[in-house]
């Protein structure tokens, strides 16, 4: 009886956690419930989000990835490089921004597989490298239309429409101008993720890695290359979030991404605890980045002040561990 | 004594003064500045990222080029111990002059004196070294504020509903607040209907999602008030994406050229910012130290007066960037404190 108690909390503790915690904030947050107010805490934590499906990957083959947060902030500069200052199209800024997170992502496994550098460590270092990197093209500047560039010329290129249109324009879904681009990326995202690592054959094989590398070695596998097109994933999806950013700021705001990181981190982490997964997962990280969403908005809605919400980022890891490990342990045992 | 002091140092100015008139347009700067290339200053930063730090990094090199004295800069990147070890760097490559840039109290109060010691003069910007032979530069922050806030009541009234972006313990941040709580006591019409802000990077996205949820709490918000470009620039997306624009109006502190043309945009719900010009106030650093130099005394407070910069007037003269903002406008291309007779001023 109580085994089985610990089964369901196990598998659907959080969800209910999410679901009261909807529930509160409905009753006592004056305008949080209703169709506008959940697509905004979606459009929130969508670019994060993203991110987190990233970093899933790389979890899924036992690895790390420390450079997202940076290769977003290096896509979001790289962007308003290339529109403002190369005055290039939205699509060739865009490619150009895919090819660098893939090819960031490529050099991040080559570090890992070839070179044998820790992977926290080979992360860590390109992280530093990249924070440095976007800054040089402009001497440290943030990029707009109209800045003087190092060499005294002034920049005259825009940021198209059809850029901003990834960050800005709204889908009409029963109500007009619902659902925000990055919105409908993220969704894309999460789920190309998820057919990628539960149903076919290369996510399983991913999941053997992450388990048993020798074991998968020695069936045939190329772990290297999965490995390192774990890293490649990571890499793309953190460009896709640089380019949502930009699109959103209009401006290439220079910024180390720490941020992006830590909180894309957390969501992959609080992922582990949904359906009682005990495992890095796309649904979870995707209901992870949620969750987080969902605390911090009520809690500004009811003007909470800045310092509540990394307390209470922390709170939510903390709790979503103690289900993974502590909960998931002990009915293992129970079962024996 | 006293006679005898006022009768040397008449002496001395006529002397001097002499030697000006005979040695022609470049000895108009008195000594050490009639030799700059044998003049070494060095500026001691504490923050150097982002566009305001450039600009005043900027600032400082033109006019250091413009007296043509020997500038070196030591960057310490936040680091506060390293910043104190910069200083005694400096202290040990003989430099006649020394531009703190930021930094803590604790770690530079010591460092300071020790180059004020060894015979070094030296201007302090936006940090307390708590000495008095070393003058107190300042960007009014408080200034920046209020400036900011009596334009809001210009437009709007003094009965509304504002939101606050403001987050504490930010030093510049809590001057600027000094400002809003005056306004708000004296205006007891002004109701403040959510206090928010974070400083997590990339900050303008973080400050719109909270900002965003704001709104959509408050639906009644008719003012902003984020007294930083980072905060409004965030407060503006959420403003933008929750379809309120017409509605409401931001007022906000600093300036850049991706701020004008945010504030430019068509109907830009981004009314009015306030600003010191972080060029001039680079420029303001250099100059003083250069009065000191020559045995000047700048005073013991310097500070570079905030200008007000509304979208109409952006508008009106069609400003695109800084520089056309500095050609139009030159009370931000250069403000007249610590200045002589003698002090050559960048070609703008």
């Amino acid at each position: 009886m109580s085994n089985d108690l610990n089964v369901f909390i196990i598998k659907y503790g959080f969800l209910v956690l999410l679901v009261g915690l909807i529930i509160f904030f409905s009753i006592f947050a004056s305008g949080f419930a209703g169709p506008r107010s959940a697509v905004f805490i979606f459009q929130s934590v969508a670019i994060t989000g993203i991110l987190a499906l990233g970093v899933t990957c790389t979890l899924v083959v036992d690895g790390f990835d420390l450079s997202i947060g940076s290769v977003a902030t290096s896509s979001l500069m790289m962007s308003a490089y290339f529109l403002v200052i190369l005055e290039a199209s939205a699509l060739t800024a865009i490619i150009a921004c895919l090819l660098m997170g893939a090819f960031v992502g490529l050099i991040n496994g080559i570090l890992i597989v070839r070179m044998k550098v820790p992977d926290l460590l080979a992360t860590l270092g390109m992280m530093f490298l990249l924070i440095g990197l976007q800054r040089v093209p402009t001497e440290g500047r943030s990029i707009a239309t109209g800045m003087r560039l190092p060499s005294g010329e002034v920049a005259d290129g825009v940021f198209p429409e059809s850029f901003l249109w990834i960050g800005r324009h709204r889908f009409d879904l029963f109500l007009e101008k619902l659902i925000p681009v990055p919105v409908v990326i993220f969704i894309l995202v999460a789920l190309f993720i998820w057919i990628f690592l539960e149903l076919t054959r290369h996510g399983r094989l991913m999941y053997a890695i992450g388990s048993n590398e020798r074991a998968t070695a020695l069936s045939g596998t190329n772990t290297n290359f999965y490995k390192v097109l774990a890293y490649v994933i990571s890499g793309v999806t953190a460009s896709i979030g640089g380019l949502l950013l930009a699109a959103r700021l209009g401006r290439g705001d220079i910024a180390s991404g720490n941020n992006l990181l830590l909180d894309s981190v957390a969501a992959a982490l609080i992922g582990f605890a949904v359906l009682g997964a005990a495992k890095p997962n796309a649904l979870g990280t995707a209901i992870g980045a949620l969750f987080v969403g969902i605390l911090l908005q009520g809690l500004t809605m009811m003007n909470a002040p800045y310092y509540t919400q990394d307390f209470v980022k922390g709170g939510v890891l903390v709790i979503a561990l103690v289900f993974t490990f502590a909960l998931t342990s002990r009915s293992r045992q129970g079962g024996h | 004594m006293n006679l005898f002091k006022k009768l040397t140092s008449s002496i001395l100015a006529t002397v001097m003064m002499l030697t000006l008139v005979t040695t022609g347009v470049f000895a108009a700067m008195p000594a050490p500045l009639d030799n700059p290339s044998k003049v070494k200053i060095a500026l001691v930063r504490y923050l150097s990222t982002g566009d305001f730090f450039q600009a005043y990094l900027s600032g400082v090199e033109t006019q250091a080029k413009a007296l043509g004295v020997d500038l070196r800069v030591f960057d310490s990147r936040q680091d506060a111990a390293l910043q104190a070890d910069m200083v005694d760097q400096a202290i040990a490559l003989g430099v006649d002059g020394i531009i703190i840039q930021h930094g803590l109290t604790e770690s530079m109060q010591a460092a300071a004196q020790r180059a004020v010691d060894a015979g070094i003069k030296v201007v302090a910007f936006d940090v307390n070294v708590e000495n008095p032979k070393i003058p107190q530069i300042e960007q009014s922050d408080y200034m920046l504020g209020k400036l900011a806030l009596e334009q809001a009541i210009k437009d709007n009234g003094n009965t509304f509903k504002a939101g606050y972006v403001y987050v504490p313990g930010i030093a510049p941040l809590d001057r600027r607040d000094k400002a809003w709580q005056e306004i708000k006591a004296a205006n007891p019409g002004i109701e403040e209907a959510a206090v928010f802000g974070t400083l997590d990077n990339p900050i303008a996205n973080s400050n719109a999602n909270q900002a965003r949820s704001v709104l959509q709490a408050n639906r009644d918000i008719t003012v902003m008030f984020a007294p930083y470009d980072e905060f409004a620039k965030g407060v503006k997306i959420a403003v933008d994406e929750a379809g309120l624009t017409d509605q409401i109006d931001i007022y906000s502190a600093d300036v850049s050229t991706a701020d004008i043309s945010a504030m430019r945009e068509p109907g830009s719900a981004w009314v009015a910012t306030v600003a010191t010009n972080p060029a001039v106030v680079g420029e303001v650093c250099v100059r003083s130290l250069a009065i000191m130099l020559t045995g000047g005394d700048p005073g013991r407070s310097v500070i570079v007066p905030p200008t007000l910069i509304t979208q109409k007037f952006l508008n009106d003269n069609d400003i695109k960037n800084m520089d056309d903002l500095g050609a139009k406008m030159p009370q931000f291309q250069h403000a007249d404190v610590a200045m002589t007779g003698w002090m050559p001023l960048p070609k703008r």
